[in-house]
């Protein structure tokens, strides 16, 4: 076919009616954003391509279709990349795959047979062709209405000290300006929280989360609370850019516990002082990644009770006790690590993992070492109690 | 389409008028309310005869190229379905895909049988298309709003000096081998006959004074569409003739079907080329057809009768290839067929004479939509 560019974008809007309507019903049906943000991607690759092809091509041969398919394939996969669109791999595939044969069967097929003068046109539809634009914008500007009626509310809370505690019990996006403190702590008990540049004065936690699934805590800042700076119960949370100071005694810098199941949480770019525990992770699956955790008195990053994850590129200086711990059947994946300083804790004395070892495994449980830089510790690796640690060569 | 009945005539009976017919039976046109003039009321007489004559086992023309209103499905969908095999599908797509003459005519026949052609067939030659108040009066047949005139080619054509010549035959025209044929022309069906003749145990001297283009169509594809047509449309009367005439100079399909048995006679001393006639006992004559509306007295007399518009040979028609000083919002006069190159260059193929019949019967539905 020897399309004009008009035909060629007509006809390319005029395949993806029918995958962009499959995916809204995908999006409502799953519930999930990705079928829609994957056919807008493809409907947004293609027309930009057909721009492209209309130089390239004066005539296009049925075969062409393939190698342009697969270099379209290519083009969406890295975008989707870029974007982060959450979209499961062998489900995008098929989605993709299926669109693509049907633009086919529609371009050989369907088109010719919807309108007599289809080839004659290159591919133009007329008054049909006017009518897809105007309904693929329709289709788009619904959903997002749609998506921007769903954004929860956004609550800005003013510099200053306010009184707390404060409690979320609906999806809601809670941001600081320059200076907002809360005094009392914040509690977290719905979905879909954002918490964003806020410090929390005193309380007993500085930061809540019950029950709470995709909670974002981002640039917030703990001081004084008399347990934990971070407590997390039961929930998945994404903790990034945070700094935390603990008092001294039973205190602990952020805690993530009994959250085994209900996905990964992330603890990214914290900045942990003092307290008895830095950042803690209890029967829980998390990534901890890229911290800085200091003069702790207990261990200064742990995953205990069967919890599993990866403790990368942090930064442990100064601990008592114990660096990072594995413990207590968790299954751990320790690398690029800096553990310096660490001194043996002698409160505990006998209990021999607490010894000041940079690096612990202790009670079944299972560390997988690599490249981690352990300098100036009483001891660089410990392992107790049917644990086992391995290397690579 | 119901309502007031519009009478259409096609004046021309072969493969022409056939598609314009399926064409406005599609669009909803009984065949009581079409009329078709032709001289056999076999559509594929005329081609039969060509083909035959040439020994011509597969058509030039592609999937596409059929009788039936719509281009889908095509003929490589039908014959993949009839074997069954997916191989004319993906010869298709690879712009591979040859139909055999054999199939073409079973298809011809297969449409003639079921548009009800037979219906509107009338055995009569129309001698003169005269505009008068509410449409066309084709000789003492009746006036008719809407009128399709497809008169196919007007002749075959000799070089000058030989059509009385004994020795000489024209290659649509039924004829065995002699031992050493010499073959003027360089088209398709001079390249059909050389390979005739080699087959038939002759020497061949192929008479030509250009080399033939390698091209699978007479025409480039883009000419087939709108994204070619647009500019070709934009073209002055000078440089349209200049391209016109591009695409009747002589091609043939590139592929080793041509070129292996040439290159082999070759190596045996059974082919060779000559810019001249040189004395050989039989000449075929491969020159394909008289040219221009001047070698067709129903247009001669349509141009002289109404002053319509030319440009050498060509009759100047609007880009739906009606013409313009006798189509109006109540009647269509439309050429299809080599007579209708000005609108579109491949006129002259089913894809083309499809092209022109649809332009028709825009006319046909704006007429009973008024």
């Amino acid at each position: 076919m020897a399309y004009t560019l008009s035909g060629r974008l007509q006809s390319r809007l005029a395949a993806a009616l029918l995958p962009l309507l499959v995916a809204c019903v995908l999006s409502v049906a799953l519930p999930a954003w990705w079928p829609l943000e994957l056919a807008g991607l493809m409907i947004g690759v293609g027309l930009a391509l057909d721009l492209a092809y209309d130089r390239l091509f004066d005539y296009q041969p049925g075969w062409v279709a393939v190698p342009l398919g697969l270099f379209e394939l290519g083009a969406i996969v890295m975008l989707v990349r870029t974007f982060e669109i959450g979209a499961p791999l062998w489900p995008a595939l098929a989605f993709f795959a299926a669109s693509w044969v049907l633009a086919q069967v529609l371009a050989h097929a369907g088109l010719p047979l919807l309108r007599l003068s289809y080839g004659d046109d290159g591919g133009e539809l007329g008054w049909i062709g006017a009518g897809l634009a105007v309904t693929t914008l329709a289709v788009f500007g619904t959903a997002g209405v749609y998506a921007w009626s769903q954004l929860p509310p956004t609550v800005h809370l003013s510099a200053g000290v306010h009184q707390g505690p404060i409690v979320i019990t609906h999806k809601q996006h809670l941001v600081g300006e320059r200076g907002t403190v809360v005094r009392g702590g914040i509690i977290v008990r719905a979905d879909d929280v954002v918490v964003r540049n806020i410090a929390t004065l005193g309380g007993e936690y500085g930061i809540e989360v019950d029950d709470a699934q995709d909670v974002v805590l981002d640039n917030v800042r703990v001081v004084g609370a008399t347990l934990d700076g971070i407590h997390v119960r039961r929930s998945r949370v994404s903790i990034s850019d945070c700094r935390v100071d603990s008092p001294s005694g039973w205190t602990q810098g952020i805690d993530v516990s009994f959250s085994y199941g209900m996905g990964m949480s992330m603890i990214e770019g914290c900045t942990v002082v003092g307290g008895m525990q830095g950042i803690v992770v209890d029967s829980a699956e998390a990534d901890i990644h890229r911290n800085r955790v200091s003069t702790t008195s207990y261990q200064a990053i742990a995953m205990t009770e069967m919890s599993m994850g990866m403790v990368s590129e942090n930064e442990v200086a100064g601990a008592v006790g114990a660096g990072i711990a594995c413990v207590d059947q968790s299954m751990c994946m320790i690398e690029h690590n800096q553990v310096s300083g660490t001194r043996p804790d002698r409160s505990t004395p006998g209990l021999e993992r607490q010894a000041g070892y940079g690096i612990v495994s202790d009670y079944r449980a299972e560390a997988e070492l690599a490249e981690n830089e352990l300098v100036g510790n009483a001891g660089r690796v410990g392992v107790f109690a049917g644990a086992v640690v391995t290397q690579p060569d | 389409m119901s309502g007031p009945a519009p009478t259409c005539a096609i004046v021309g009976g072969g493969l022409g008028g056939l598609v314009t017919y399926t064409t406005l039976r599609h669009g909803g046109l009984e065949p009581g309310q079409i009329e078709v003039f032709g001289t056999d009321p076999d559509p594929a007489s005329v081609f039969r005869a060509h083909a035959a004559a040439i020994k011509q086992r597969h058509m030039r023309s592609e999937s596409n190229g059929h009788c039936f209103a719509r281009s889908f499905p095509g003929l490589a969908v039908r014959s993949a379905l009839r074997r069954p095999s997916v191989r004319p599908l993906v010869d298709s797509v690879r712009d591979r895909y040859r139909p055999t003459v054999e199939e073409f005519l079973a298809h011809v026949a297969e449409v003639r049988a079921e548009s009800g052609w037979d219906e509107s067939f009338r055995r009569r030659r129309i001698e003169r298309v005269r505009a008068v108040d509410g449409g066309f009066a084709l000789d003492d047949e009746g006036v008719f709003s809407h009128v399709m005139i497809v008169p196919g080619h007007p002749g075959l054509a000799y070089p000058p000096g030989l059509e009385d010549d004994p020795r000489v035959v024209h290659a649509y025209q039924r004829h065995d081998y002699a031992d050493e044929v010499a073959v003027v022309g360089a088209g398709m069906a001079a390249a059909t006959e050389w390979l005739n003749a080699l087959t038939a145990g002759a020497s061949v001297v192929s008479v030509r004074r250009r080399e033939p283009a390698r091209r699978p169509l007479n025409v480039e594809r883009r000419y087939f569409t709108k994204r070619g047509l647009a500019g070709y449309w934009r073209t002055d009367p000078e440089e349209r003739i200049a391209l016109l005439r591009s695409f009747v100079a002589p091609s043939y399909p590139p592929g080793p079907d041509w070129d292996e048995p040439l290159a082999h006679a070759i190596s045996e001393g059974r082919f060779r080329v000559e810019p001249e006639l040189n004395g050989a006992p039989q000449v075929i004559c491969a020159t394909g057809f008289r040219r221009g509306f001047q070698a067709d007295p129903l247009l001669t007399d349509l141009v002289r009768a109404h002053g319509l518009e030319t440009a050498e040979g060509w009759i100047v028609l609007a880009p739906d290839a009606t013409v313009p000083g006798l189509t109006d919002d109540r009647r269509a006069l439309a050429l299809a067929g080599v007579s209708a190159q000005w609108a579109h260059p491949g006129a002259d193929t089913l894809v083309g004479m499809k092209y022109a019949a649809r332009g028709l019967l825009r006319r046909v539905r704006r007429w009973h939509t008024r």
